[in-house]
């Protein structure tokens, strides 16, 4: 029915902060505002207050490093374990399927905190893992499904004709999945995938309750004996704020010449 | 005839309901972190109770006051105090001069030192110093935690629950705690668990006195807990607790 509509059908999963729209290009556009202003107002405070925030900004920059190397680790572990458990989703083998939809049900019904303590201490109680590779394999974890539905979404949204074409010119199943399927899944995947990324670096502030010093145990560990509350949480929100923008503009920017490449 | 026989009883009723009008002993807020046993902590019942709240409860009642607790977070209980969530903070707070600058203080309550926890399959280690390259968890804001972070070479780990550093020690995934020594003796010497993986080396190897945290500038308050705690002292119910919680 779809066959001859767009390939891409796109699939919404919103979730992550919202990607500037390509049509949006007047020169005050909110991303603008907000990704310039947050940069300014950052820099006003560590040169025109340094008193109160130049201590904020050198106590805190390795924070960002753990907040990179978590959301990093997670993202490319989440997107295999999304890989894996969006194929088992649409497999017609019940025992596959059903493990898959299991792992995707179980997961998105308990909330990522408890996950995070759940992982991190209770099986802390059998193997021995390092703190921040557990708090990655966590998060992971977690993602990991919501990816899967992301995959399943994307694969599900190739015209059927497409894997019926391939299989009648000779392919298996297999190599239908591995060399015309996935490629233009892929495509079609990418813009959410960027979301999930931008909610996981996000949600990534959720590991410094596992002791983890990401950017916001940082900022916790110098209010704390600071007690500067207040000036020390509007640099680490100011400091995620540049950070998701940055990034949802790069992944707008990767979207675009995709579709331009078509 | 029956109206005489009501008549005292009307008497005590509006005697007793005045009593009550004059005596209402002003209450006061007090948060306290109990997650820090045997100082404090919620007990099967969901009761906060340690020897922090016994103690300020016997001053409060010398003070002719009444206490409200309030279950909070370490990491951020100076910030309710300043936006006036509570009155005052008992937590084992220790005196120090940097939260003097920002917030007052009664006189000092009992005195305790920092002291250092370690696997028992750790044979050498005596100090904080001897763990250098190593992980050293402890109680974020803590002066346990500002203890671990004057030595160099040692990397410091910050926990939101000092419960979570010992859990993590059992984990193996830091070499050392550091914390008050009465919360080091209830964990490494008490705890089922724990009793047969940890132990407490060496001395404690700082001189800290708890004090009770109110708004800079509640001198009343101050003057009044003050009172309390010398009169708690004076009748020597402070050693009473303290054997009950403590040892």
């Amino acid at each position: 029915m779809l066959d001859n509509q767009s390939t891409h059908t796109p699939i919404d999963v919103g979730d992550g902060a919202a990607i500037p729209h390509k049509n949006d290009a007047g020169l005050f556009t909110a991303w603008r505002i907000a990704f310039f202003g947050s940069i300014v107002l950052c820099l006003f405070l560590a040169f025109g207050r340094p008193d109160q925030y130049m201590a904020i900004f050198k106590f805190v920059p390795d924070g960002i490093l753990i907040t990179f190397k978590v959301t990093l680790g997670a993202i490319v572990l989440a997107i295999m374990f999304g890989l894996i458990a969006g194929l088992g989703r649409i497999s017609s083998n019940r025992i596959i399927n059903g493990t898959a939809s299991l792992y995707v049900e179980v997961i998105r019904g308990i909330p990522l905190l408890v996950q995070l303590f759940y992982i991190y201490y209770a099986l802390g109680r059998f193997v021995k893992i390092p703190d921040m590779l557990s708090a990655i394999i966590a998060m992971a974890f977690c993602y990991g499904a919501y990816m899967a539905e992301i995959f399943r979404a994307g694969i599900q949204s190739i015209p059927k004709g497409q894997m019926e074409a391939a299989l009648s010119l000779g392919m298996s199943r297999q190599q239908a999945m591995r060399q015309v399927i996935l490629p233009q899944a892929f495509k079609v995947v990418l813009p959410p995938i960027g979301n999930e990324f931008i909610a996981l670096l996000k949600d990534s502030s959720l590991v410094s309750i596992l002791a983890v010093s990401d950017l916001l145990r940082r900022g916790r560990e110098y209010a704390s004996e600071t007690f500067n509350y207040f000036e020390t949480y509007t640099v680490i929100a100011l400091i995620y704020l540049i950070m998701t923008l940055f990034f949802s503009k790069l992944i707008s920017l990767m979207e675009e010449r995709l579709n331009d490449g078509r | 005839m029956k109206i005489f026989r009501l008549l005292p009883v009307a008497a005590l009723l509006v005697a007793s309901l005045s009593a009550i009008a004059i005596a209402a002993p002003k209450s006061i807020k007090v948060a306290t972190d109990a997650t820090w046993p045997p100082m404090e902590m919620v007990d099967a019942n969901k009761k906060i109770v340690g020897y922090d709240i016994d103690f300020l409860n016997a001053v409060a009642k010398e003070a002719g006051v009444t206490v409200e607790f309030k279950n909070t977070a370490w990491d951020g209980i100076f910030a309710g105090l300043d936006s006036g969530k509570y009155d005052a903070i008992i937590s084992s707070v220790t005196i120090t001069n940097e939260r003097k600058a920002k917030y007052d203080f009664t006189d000092a309550y009992t005195s305790i030192g920092q002291i250092l926890v370690v696997p028992k399959t750790d044979r050498t280690s005596k100090t904080i110093a001897d763990l250098k390259g190593k992980k050293v968890g402890s109680q974020i804001g803590t002066t346990g935690a500002m203890e671990v972070k004057k030595v160099a070479g040692v990397e410091s780990k910050t926990y939101d629950e000092i419960g979570l550093a010992f859990e993590d020690m059992a984990a193996g995934r830091i070499s050392g705690v550091v914390c008050d020594e009465p919360v080091a003796a209830h964990f490494a010497l008490k705890k089922k668990e724990y009793k047969e993986k940890f132990k407490i080396v060496g001395k404690s190897f700082t001189k800290e006195g708890y004090g009770i945290v109110v708004k800079k500038g509640n001198k009343e308050l101050v003057a009044l807990l003050n009172k309390g705690i010398k009169a708690v002292k004076a009748k020597k119910l402070d050693a009473k607790i303290h054997a009950q919680w403590v040892k």
